[in-house]
């Protein structure tokens, strides 16, 4: 119960911290981008701790020892939650781009309160014994690398999407107040395009080391399961985006519309294929 | 102690200040004050304003200030001196810092002059508890307010906004170079604008070329023969037409053979010639940006609207913290302890 009380709280406080990147993008005072901050850390803070306990329960049982809760489907949406924060934290801090939580922070709301949900939906928060073919080293590693490109990707999103608006302003001609805010359309350019740069080989090595494992598992590198087959077109479309934009010199929102397009695979991959997938379903509880 | 204030300033008086004070610097008054046996004062001194801040016991001593100003200025200063007093002073200096008291409301330059003046007073040995406070205070709302309200954005002139766009599209300047068409008066201006703001490199191209090269060695640019002009449209970022030439002569093929080796980097085009110099269905080209003189004016328009509105909001913040200052102040001079919050929580915005 503390695990889902601390959790609560850590959603609420990325609640108010998205709605601090709101206002921020229409006021001037740096004090809503310090809340906004602040915000993110106390719900990372409550979220790390909740995670503690979530770890101790599913510790409880004897062959989970040391694996990663993360198989559920709260226990995926808890990690993405708290990577896309803590994510954003990183880009922010290094680029001094608070501007941009607004396009940002709603992925972490979305998945936070998903998990609240799917956690008053089960009556729990999904914790119960692996079964054998999960109890390997590679949970801790596969799912997790593989989520922290998405959060890469949901960043990358936010980014691109403060690209078009920006592109819109200044073509308008007639700037709003939001021109002024955010950050200058070759900038957000750039920043996207290395986001995906860095995501994109970091989905690939997950990919591979789900291959690795599987065939570990179940005696198979590739099976054409639902989730392989979309992880593999989600990898395929960023791939495709990365060669537009080096060699042909895609830019502005043709590559952004392909980089959403990226993304929007990446959500099918996470969500809609657990209704399709055998081996990878949350929703299957395998 | 009590704080006093005796000053001139382009308000009070149309005057040239520093004729009228008989060329006495800041520095000269600082010594002339420390001389008279003044052990705590500042002396603000810019092309716009002379003004001396003192500590005293005695609140007589503002006559006695006073006259030393006259005294500088040969009696000239007569009419345009004015006085202030502990909270009215305060009031007036945090006013002066938040850049309200300047000719051209909310400019930055009056936040570095007001610190330099307190960094000097503080190197002569002529601060003391009450102008520390006071002139530490001072530049913290003078940029409290100018990180608060819209006192200070929005350029006011056609040449700040152009640099401003250019800034919204490819970010820091000092990576992009410049193609300027034409070698007048607003093609200069532009320029020097584009050059404070550090772009890398400047091309002018000119249909004389004597004319290209006489502008292009006083602002250390390129010069270009104005057949080749086309061709940089390839590499440079942003291009300023200020022709005075009857026919566009920056044309939609021009700028479609150059797009095709741009890689899609973005291409400003700033067209303030009168007639245009640049075809409108440029604009058509998703990665060029074309504003013509009347947008740009527009936009001036707009900002001076607006920053109308913010400095209401800039008086009552500056009202605010004034009156927490004076407050403070009373009770120091009352002996008592009073604690002064650097707080950046602002007033509320009506």
């Amino acid at each position: 119960m503390m695990e889902l009380n601390l959790f609560r709280l850590a959603a609420v406080f990325y609640t108010a911290g998205t709605a601090f990147a709101f206002v921020y993008l229409y006021a001037r005072e740096d004090k809503w981008s310090r809340w906004m901050r602040w915000c993110l850390y106390a719900g990372a803070a409550a979220h790390v701790a909740s995670f503690g306990f979530r770890l101790q329960a599913f510790w409880a049982i004897p062959e989970n020892r040391f694996f990663l809760p993360i198989n559920s489907f709260f226990g995926a949406l808890s990690f993405l939650a708290l990577a896309t924060a803590v994510v954003f934290v990183i880009v922010e801090g290094r680029h001094q781009l608070g501007i941009l939580g607004a396009f940002v922070l709603p992925w972490a709301l979305a998945a936070s309160w998903g998990a609240v949900w799917r956690a008053s939906q089960m009556g729990n928060t999904e914790i119960h014994g692996l079964v054998p073919a999960l109890q390997s080293y590679w949970i801790n590693i596969h799912p997790a690398v593989l989520m922290v490109s998405y959060c890469i990707f949901g960043n990358a999103f936010g980014v691109g999407l403060a690209l078009l608006i920006q592109e819109r302003q200044v073509k308008s001609k007639r700037p709003s107040e939001l021109c002024y805010r955010l950050p200058a359309i070759e900038d957000l350019d750039s920043l996207n395009y290395r986001l995906i740069a860095f995501g994109f080989p970091i989905l690939t090595v997950g990919i591979i080391m789900g291959g690795i494992w599987a065939y570990g598992a179940w005696g198979r590198f590739w099976g054409w399961d639902a989730k392989e087959t979309w992880a593999l077109i989600t990898a395929l479309v960023y791939a495709a985006y990365l060669h537009m934009r080096i060699v042909a010199g895609w830019r502005g929102r043709k590559a952004v519309y392909m980089s959403m397009f990226g993304f929007t695979c990446v959500v099918f991959t996470f969500i809609g294929v657990n209704f399709l997938s055998e081996l990878h379903g949350y929703l299957s509880n395998r | 102690m009590q704080l006093v204030l005796v000053g001139v300033s382009h308000k009070s008086g149309s005057l040239d200040l520093r004729e009228s004070l008989g060329g006495v610097s800041a520095e000269d008054a600082l010594r002339r004050l420390k001389d008279a046996g003044w052990s705590e004062c500042v002396v603000l001194a810019t092309c716009n304003r002379f003004e001396v801040y003192a500590a005293t016991s005695n609140s007589g001593d503002v006559d006695a200030l006073a006259t030393h100003l006259q005294a500088w200025s040969n009696g000239r200063l007569e009419q345009g001196l004015y006085s202030r007093r502990d909270g009215e002073a305060v009031s007036h200096l945090f006013a002066v810092a938040a850049g309200l008291d300047s000719l051209v409301v909310g400019e930055a330059e009056i936040l570095g002059q007001v610190k330099q003046a307190y960094q000097a007073a503080s190197a002569a040995g002529l601060t003391g508890k009450l102008t520390n406070v006071l002139f530490q205070r001072a530049l913290h709302v003078g940029k409290l307010v100018r990180s608060d309200t819209g006192v200070s954005s929005g350029q006011l002139s056609v040449a700040s906004v152009a640099v401003t766009l250019a800034e919204r599209i490819f970010g820091d300047l000092h990576k992009s170079s410049v193609l300027i068409l034409g070698a007048g008066t607003m093609a200069e201006l532009t320029a020097r604008h584009l050059l404070s703001a550090k772009v890398s490199r400047l091309h002018i191209a000119n249909r004389t070329w004597e004319k290209a090269r006489t502008l292009a060695s006083a602002l250390e640019a390129e010069p270009v023969r104005w057949e080749d002009f086309p061709r940089l449209l390839e590499s440079v970022d942003i291009v300023i037409g200020s022709t005075g030439a009857s026919e566009p002569v920056l044309t939609k093929a021009m700028v479609e053979e150059a797009i095709k080796v741009r890689q899609g980097r973005s291409l400003f085009i700033i067209d303030i010639a009168m007639p245009r110099d640049a075809e409108s269905s440029i604009d058509e080209f998703e990665h060029a940006y074309l504003y013509s003189l009347e947008d740009l004016e527009g936009l001036v328009r707009e900002n001076l609207s607006m920053r109308r509105k913010e400095i209401e909001a800039a008086e009552t913040l500056v009202g605010a913290k004034s009156a927490e200052f004076a407050a403070w102040l009373q009770e120091a001079a009352a002996g008592r302890q009073a604690a002064l919050r650097h707080s950046a929580d602002a007033a509320p915005r009506s």
